[in-house]
C-alpha cells in the first residue's frame, strides 16, 4: 500500500525536470534495489492510476533490479550478497552477511530506488516510426 | 526516440534528509531513539511500558511517539508509566514517516529525554521503506501470530537489529516452537540480537535491555 506514497513522490519530482523536454514520454526508467520492500506490481498500478491528466500518462514503468551487494568488515569481502534459496520462502533473500567468512557487512547496493532515465518520442521521431 | 537521464536522486530523497536530520538532532541533545515495528497485536505497546519501567528505575528518562491511525490508547498507556509522550495519529496512511516524527519531536523535551522509544503503526511491510532516523530497529513478533512470521516477511526481518519474540507463555497454548522462529531469524539475520518475552508478566525484559547494548539491571519490583 506503500506504493502509492512512494509513486506520488516519485511523479512530483520528475514533472518538472521534464518540463525542458518536448515529447511524448513512453517510459520511466526506475532502479529499484533488492532491499527495497515495494512490489513491482503494486508500483506498476500507482504510476498508471497517479499519472493520469499528467504528462506521464499512457507511459509505462519499467523496473530494474539492482542486487545487493556488501563490504565485509572483517576480511574485506566486497561482492554480491548469499541468498536463502529454502522453499518456505518462495523466492530468494539475501543475507547481510559476509559470504566470505560470515562476519557484520556494510551494505554496498541494494537499497537504491530512483528514476535513472526517462524514454521520449520527440513528434519527428513518432512521425519517422 | 531518445533516453533523457535523469539525476539519480533517490525518489524518497526527502524523507532519507529528514530522516538523517531527525537522526542528527537526536544526537546532538543526546537521546537514543530506537523503533519498534511488528504487527498489530504483537505486544509492542506492552513491551514498551516494560522498558519505560525498567528504564524509568535506573534512573533515565524516557520519551514515547505513539503512532496509530487513529485514538490515543497506546499514548495514555505510556504517559501513566511516567513517559514523556507524544500521540500521533497517521489517519490513512500505513506507515509512519521521518516529517511525522520531526513534528512530533517538536512536542518533546529532547534536552531532558536519554532514550526515545518510536511506536510505529502495526504493519510488517509499509514501514520498512521509510527510515525515522533512529539508532535501533526492533521487531516485536509474538506467538500467537504462528511460527511462519519470519518465513511470510523475511525481508523485514533480515534488516532489524534485533526480533523480540513475545507472549512464549502462550507457545504451547497455541502449539508454536519459539525456537522455530529463531531459526528462521537467524537463517535470514545472522548478526541480528534476540529475545524472548512475556512481557505481560515482565519476563525477558532484562534480554531487550542487553539486546539494544543498555546498562540497566534494575527492576521496577525492585528497586535497588
Amino acid at each position: 500500500m506503500h506504493e502509492y506514497s512512494v509513486v506520488t513522490e516519485l511523479i512530483s519530482a520528475l514533472l518538472p525536470k521534464l518540463e525542458d523536454h518536448d515529447g511524448r514520454v513512453s517510459a520511466v526508467i526506475l532502479v529499484k534495489g533488492e532491499l527495497r520492500i515495494l512490489s513491482d506490481e503494486a508500483l506498476r498500478n500507482a504510476f498508471e492510476l497517479l499519472s493520469r491528466e499528467t504528462r506521464l500518462e499512457g507511459s509505462e514503468l519499467v523496473i530494474e533490479p539492482v542486487e545487493v551487494r556488501v563490504r565485509c568488515r572483517s576480511c574485506g569481502y566486497a561482492g554480491l550478497a548469499e541468498h536463502v534459496r529454502e522453499e518456505a520462502f518462495h523466492f530468494a533473500i539475501p543475507i547481510l552477511s559476509c559470504p566470505a567468512c560470515g562476519a557484520e557487512v556494510d551494505v554496498e547496493a541494494g537499497r537504491e530506488l530512483y528514476v535513472d532515465r526517462v524514454t521520449i518520442q520527440t513528434a519527428a521521431a513518432a512521425e519517422a516510426s | 526516440m531518445h533516453d533523457v537521464r535523469m539525476s539519480g536522486e533517490d525518489v524518497l530523497k526527502r524523507q532519507l534528509e529528514l530522516a538523517d536530520a531527525n537522526y542528527h538532532r537526536l544526537k546532538a541533545r543526546g537521546v537514543r531513539a530506537i523503533s519498534v515495528l511488528g504487527a498489530i497485536g504483537s505486544g509492542k505497546t506492552t513491551l514498551i511500558e516494560r522498558l519505560i519501567d525498567r528504564l524509568s528505575a535506573c534512573g533515565r528518562t524516557v520519551g514515547t511517539i505513539a503512532a496509530d491511525s487513529a485514538g490515543d490508547d497506546d499514548h495514555r498507556r505510556f504517559v501513566a508509566r511516567g513517559a514523556r509522550s507524544v500521540n500521533l495519529n497517521t489517519q490513512d496512511d500505513c506507515h509512519l514517516d521521518a516529517h511525522m516524527v520531526d513534528h512530533a519531536m517538536d512536542r518533546l523535551p529532547l534536552d531532558e529525554l536519554d532514550y526515545l522509544f518510536v511506536e510505529n503503526v502495526g504493519n510488517l511491510i509499509c514501514p520498512a521503506d521509510f527510515p525515522l532516523g533512529v539508532d535501533r530497529e526492533i521487531v516485536v513478533i509474538s506467538v500467537t501470530e504462528g511460527d511462519d512470521m519470519v518465513r511470510k516477511h523475511p525481508k523485514i526481518f533480515a534488516q532489524t537489529d534485533v526480533m523480540v519474540v513475545n507472549k512464549v507463555d502462550l507457545a504451547d497454548a497455541v502449539g508454536v516452537d519459539p525456537q522455530r522462529i529463531v531459526s528462521d531469524y537467524r537463517e535470514v539475520n545472522p548478526h541480528g540480537a534476540v529475545a524472548l518475552t512475556d512481557a505481560r508478566h515482565e519476563r525477558g525484559i532484562e534480554d531487550v535491555i542487553r539486546a539494544l547494548g543498555i546498562e540497566c539491571t534494575s527492576t521496577p519490583s525492585s528497586p535497588s
